[in-house]
Protein backbone atom coordinates (compact mmCIF):
# COMPACT_ATOMS: atom_id res chain seq x y z
CA UNK A 1 0.00 0.00 0.00
CA UNK A 2 1.35 3.41 -1.07
CA UNK A 3 2.26 5.71 1.90
CA UNK A 4 0.87 9.04 1.78
CA UNK A 5 3.02 11.82 0.55
CA UNK A 6 3.36 14.89 3.00
CA UNK A 7 4.88 17.69 0.95
CA UNK A 8 6.16 20.58 3.18
CA UNK A 9 7.34 23.97 1.24
CA UNK A 10 10.13 24.40 3.38
CA UNK A 11 10.36 28.35 2.59
CA UNK A 12 13.41 29.66 3.64
CA UNK A 13 12.80 33.52 4.63
CA UNK A 14 10.58 33.37 7.34
CA UNK A 15 9.79 30.85 10.27
CA UNK A 16 6.46 29.76 8.73
CA UNK A 17 8.30 27.83 6.15
CA UNK A 18 10.35 26.40 9.22
CA UNK A 19 7.33 25.24 10.63
CA UNK A 20 5.85 23.38 7.88
CA UNK A 21 9.59 21.40 7.48
CA UNK A 22 9.34 20.18 10.83
CA UNK A 23 5.59 19.70 10.89
CA UNK A 24 6.15 17.49 7.69
CA UNK A 25 9.09 15.56 9.42
CA UNK A 26 7.38 15.67 12.68
CA UNK A 27 4.68 13.60 10.57
CA UNK A 28 7.08 11.52 8.83
CA UNK A 29 9.42 10.50 11.17
CA UNK A 30 7.40 10.50 14.55
CA UNK A 31 3.46 10.26 14.57
CA UNK A 32 2.98 8.43 11.03
CA UNK A 33 6.45 6.90 9.62
CA UNK A 34 4.41 3.57 8.63
CA UNK A 35 1.46 5.21 6.97
CA UNK A 36 3.40 8.65 5.39
CA UNK A 37 6.22 9.50 4.03
CA UNK A 38 7.99 13.18 3.53
CA UNK A 39 8.57 14.00 -0.58
CA UNK A 40 11.16 16.68 -1.61
CA UNK A 41 9.46 19.53 -3.02
CA UNK A 42 12.66 20.85 -5.20
CA UNK A 43 13.02 17.69 -6.73
CA UNK A 44 9.31 18.29 -8.32
CA UNK A 45 10.10 21.49 -8.89
CA UNK A 46 12.30 20.58 -11.75
CA UNK A 47 9.64 18.69 -13.33
CA UNK A 48 11.88 15.73 -14.35
CA UNK A 49 9.94 12.35 -14.44
CA UNK A 50 11.82 10.58 -11.62
CA UNK A 51 10.44 13.83 -9.49
CA UNK A 52 6.48 13.57 -11.00
CA UNK A 53 6.53 9.50 -10.42
CA UNK A 54 6.56 10.09 -6.69
CA UNK A 55 3.69 12.22 -6.75
CA UNK A 56 1.61 11.64 -10.01
CA UNK A 57 -1.88 10.34 -9.10
CA UNK A 58 -1.20 9.39 -5.39
CA UNK A 59 -2.42 11.16 -2.31
CA UNK A 60 -0.54 14.47 -1.12
CA UNK A 61 -0.89 16.24 2.44
CA UNK A 62 0.93 19.37 1.55
CA UNK A 63 2.25 21.72 4.04
CA UNK A 64 2.33 25.33 2.63
CA UNK A 65 3.97 28.52 5.16
CA UNK A 66 2.37 31.39 3.91
CA UNK A 67 -0.49 32.11 0.64
CA UNK A 68 2.02 31.58 -1.98
CA UNK A 69 0.96 27.98 -1.38
CA UNK A 70 4.20 26.52 -3.10
CA UNK A 71 3.88 23.24 -2.31
CA UNK A 72 0.11 22.76 -3.35
CA UNK A 73 0.92 24.37 -6.59
CA UNK A 74 4.16 22.39 -7.30
CA UNK A 75 2.23 19.68 -6.43
CA UNK A 76 -0.81 19.53 -8.73
CA UNK A 77 1.30 20.79 -11.56
CA UNK A 78 3.14 17.44 -11.01
CA UNK A 79 0.15 15.63 -11.49
CA UNK A 80 -0.46 14.99 -7.35
CA UNK A 81 -3.99 14.70 -5.76
CA UNK A 82 -3.56 17.17 -3.04
CA UNK A 83 -6.44 15.63 -0.84
CA UNK A 84 -5.47 18.10 2.37
CA UNK A 85 -3.58 21.27 2.45
CA UNK A 86 -2.43 22.85 5.54
CA UNK A 87 -0.56 26.64 6.22
CA UNK A 88 1.55 27.17 8.87
CA UNK A 89 0.30 30.86 8.85
CA UNK A 90 -3.32 29.77 9.65
CA UNK A 91 -2.34 27.89 12.64
CA UNK A 92 -0.10 31.30 14.04
CA UNK A 93 -3.84 33.11 13.96
CA UNK A 94 -4.76 31.16 17.08
CA UNK A 95 -1.43 32.07 18.68
CA UNK A 96 -2.08 35.69 18.02
CA UNK A 97 1.19 37.73 20.22
CA UNK A 98 3.42 34.03 20.31
CA UNK A 99 6.88 34.59 18.98
CA UNK A 100 7.47 31.05 17.14
CA UNK A 101 11.13 31.96 16.04
CA UNK A 102 12.91 32.55 12.62
CA UNK A 103 13.68 30.50 9.35
CA UNK A 104 16.33 29.27 10.90
CA UNK A 105 15.49 28.11 14.80
CA UNK A 106 11.85 27.58 16.60
CA UNK A 107 11.36 29.58 20.19
CA UNK A 108 9.40 26.58 22.33
CA UNK A 109 6.03 28.25 21.49
CA UNK A 110 7.28 27.72 17.71
CA UNK A 111 7.63 23.67 18.82
CA UNK A 112 4.00 23.78 20.21
CA UNK A 113 2.36 25.06 17.24
CA UNK A 114 4.55 22.55 15.26
CA UNK A 115 3.49 19.64 16.77
CA UNK A 116 -0.50 20.96 16.72
CA UNK A 117 -0.13 21.06 13.17
CA UNK A 118 1.81 17.86 13.17
CA UNK A 119 -0.86 16.29 15.16
CA UNK A 120 -3.34 17.67 12.79
CA UNK A 121 -1.90 16.37 9.64
CA UNK A 122 -1.76 12.88 11.63
CA UNK A 123 -5.00 12.11 12.21
CA UNK A 124 -5.30 13.38 8.25
CA UNK A 125 -3.13 10.87 7.39
CA UNK A 126 -4.98 8.00 9.31
CA UNK A 127 -8.15 9.49 7.64
CA UNK A 128 -6.81 9.07 4.53
CA UNK A 129 -4.96 5.80 4.47
CA UNK A 130 -8.86 4.69 5.97
CA UNK A 131 -9.29 5.09 2.21
CA UNK A 132 -7.10 2.89 0.40
CA UNK B 1 31.64 45.55 -6.60
CA UNK B 2 32.36 44.76 -2.74
CA UNK B 3 28.25 45.45 -1.91
CA UNK B 4 27.18 43.46 -5.36
CA UNK B 5 24.03 41.18 -4.04
CA UNK B 6 24.00 37.49 -5.04
CA UNK B 7 21.46 35.22 -5.02
CA UNK B 8 21.60 32.35 -2.94
CA UNK B 9 19.27 29.47 -3.66
CA UNK B 10 19.37 26.36 -1.34
CA UNK B 11 17.02 22.95 -2.50
CA UNK B 12 16.27 22.95 1.28
CA UNK B 13 15.26 19.56 0.17
CA UNK B 14 13.58 17.27 2.70
CA UNK B 15 14.12 13.68 1.78
CA UNK B 16 18.34 14.02 3.34
CA UNK B 17 20.18 15.42 5.28
CA UNK B 18 22.21 17.35 2.47
CA UNK B 19 18.79 19.77 2.21
CA UNK B 20 19.09 20.41 5.40
CA UNK B 21 22.46 21.01 5.42
CA UNK B 22 21.73 23.40 2.18
CA UNK B 23 18.66 25.21 3.92
CA UNK B 24 20.86 25.83 7.20
CA UNK B 25 23.98 27.10 5.52
CA UNK B 26 22.24 30.07 2.96
CA UNK B 27 20.35 31.42 6.18
CA UNK B 28 23.96 31.36 7.99
CA UNK B 29 24.91 33.44 4.85
CA UNK B 30 21.84 35.42 5.03
CA UNK B 31 21.60 36.00 8.94
CA UNK B 32 25.71 36.24 9.67
CA UNK B 33 28.19 35.73 7.19
CA UNK B 34 26.96 38.24 4.44
CA UNK B 35 23.35 39.62 5.68
CA UNK B 36 23.36 42.60 3.18
CA UNK B 37 25.02 41.30 -0.02
CA UNK B 38 22.51 37.68 0.04
CA UNK B 39 18.94 38.08 -2.04
CA UNK B 40 17.53 34.47 -2.03
CA UNK B 41 13.91 33.05 -3.12
CA UNK B 42 11.82 30.18 -1.77
CA UNK B 43 12.62 27.10 -5.17
CA UNK B 44 9.10 26.56 -5.32
CA UNK B 45 8.38 30.13 -6.32
CA UNK B 46 9.74 29.43 -10.28
CA UNK B 47 6.20 27.04 -10.34
CA UNK B 48 3.98 29.14 -7.69
CA UNK B 49 5.07 32.78 -8.38
CA UNK B 50 5.42 34.83 -11.28
CA UNK B 51 7.56 36.93 -13.17
CA UNK B 52 9.14 38.65 -10.78
CA UNK B 53 10.34 35.09 -9.22
CA UNK B 54 11.21 33.88 -12.78
CA UNK B 55 13.58 37.03 -13.57
CA UNK B 56 15.81 36.31 -10.36
CA UNK B 57 18.48 34.42 -12.31
CA UNK B 58 18.66 37.71 -14.54
CA UNK B 59 18.91 40.00 -11.75
CA UNK B 60 21.49 38.41 -9.60
CA UNK B 61 24.09 36.27 -10.00
CA UNK B 62 23.00 33.09 -8.17
CA UNK B 63 24.80 30.54 -6.43
CA UNK B 64 23.05 27.58 -6.46
CA UNK B 65 23.55 25.20 -2.89
CA UNK B 66 22.77 21.80 -3.70
CA UNK B 67 21.99 19.00 -1.04
CA UNK B 68 22.63 16.14 -3.36
CA UNK B 69 23.93 15.18 -6.26
CA UNK B 70 20.36 15.94 -8.36
CA UNK B 71 21.22 19.79 -8.58
CA UNK B 72 17.43 20.48 -7.74
CA UNK B 73 18.29 24.12 -7.49
CA UNK B 74 20.05 24.58 -10.56
CA UNK B 75 18.08 22.22 -12.55
CA UNK B 76 15.18 24.30 -11.56
CA UNK B 77 16.42 27.90 -11.89
CA UNK B 78 17.84 27.19 -15.70
CA UNK B 79 14.44 25.97 -16.63
CA UNK B 80 12.38 28.72 -15.27
CA UNK B 81 15.08 31.66 -14.91
CA UNK B 82 18.43 31.66 -16.34
CA UNK B 83 22.13 30.14 -15.80
CA UNK B 84 23.42 29.82 -12.67
CA UNK B 85 26.80 31.13 -11.44
CA UNK B 86 28.45 29.00 -9.25
CA UNK B 87 26.62 25.43 -7.48
CA UNK B 88 27.92 24.57 -3.77
CA UNK B 89 27.70 20.77 -3.64
CA UNK B 90 26.84 19.60 -0.42
CA UNK B 91 27.49 15.66 -1.56
CA UNK B 92 30.96 17.15 -3.28
CA UNK B 93 32.56 18.62 -0.03
CA UNK B 94 30.66 17.07 2.72
CA UNK B 95 30.51 13.37 0.68
CA UNK B 96 27.85 11.64 -0.69
CA UNK B 97 27.42 9.35 2.04
CA UNK B 98 27.17 12.20 4.41
CA UNK B 99 24.66 14.04 1.68
CA UNK B 100 22.35 11.00 1.26
CA UNK B 101 21.64 10.66 5.05
CA UNK B 102 18.59 10.57 6.81
CA UNK B 103 17.33 14.42 7.01
CA UNK B 104 17.66 15.54 10.30
CA UNK B 105 14.68 17.77 12.41
CA UNK B 106 16.23 20.73 13.55
CA UNK B 107 15.40 18.73 16.87
CA UNK B 108 18.12 16.75 16.42
CA UNK B 109 20.85 18.79 14.76
CA UNK B 110 24.34 18.06 16.90
CA UNK B 111 27.33 19.66 16.85
CA UNK B 112 28.35 18.01 14.08
CA UNK B 113 25.69 18.99 11.97
CA UNK B 114 26.16 22.50 12.75
CA UNK B 115 30.00 21.98 11.73
CA UNK B 116 28.87 20.93 8.40
CA UNK B 117 26.96 23.78 7.97
CA UNK B 118 29.64 26.15 8.77
CA UNK B 119 31.80 24.22 6.14
CA UNK B 120 28.89 25.10 3.47
CA UNK B 121 28.27 28.68 4.06
CA UNK B 122 31.85 29.29 4.38
CA UNK B 123 31.74 27.40 0.62
CA UNK B 124 28.74 29.93 -0.17
CA UNK B 125 31.03 33.17 1.00
CA UNK B 126 33.91 32.21 -0.83
CA UNK B 127 32.08 31.83 -4.43
CA UNK B 128 30.22 35.27 -3.56
CA UNK B 129 33.85 37.06 -2.91
CA UNK B 130 34.74 35.91 -5.63
CA UNK B 131 31.73 37.22 -7.87
CA UNK B 132 31.77 40.64 -5.92
CA UNK B 133 35.84 40.78 -7.04
CA UNK B 134 35.30 40.11 -10.26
Amino acid sequence: MSKIKIIPCSGIGKVFGLMAREAALTVTDKLCPEEAEIVCLAHLVTGEDEALAKVKGLSCVTVDGCSALCAAKSVEASGGIVRQQYRSVDAMRSHKGKNAGTGTALTDDGWLIVDEIAAEIAECVYELRKEV
Amino acid sequence: MADKKVGVLACSGEECLGGTISRLATRRVMEKLRPNRTVTLCLPLYIAGGEEERNFAKEYPVIAVEGCSKHCSTCATEKYSGKVHDIVDVAAILGEDVALAKTVSARELTEKHQDMVKIISREICAKMDAIAGA
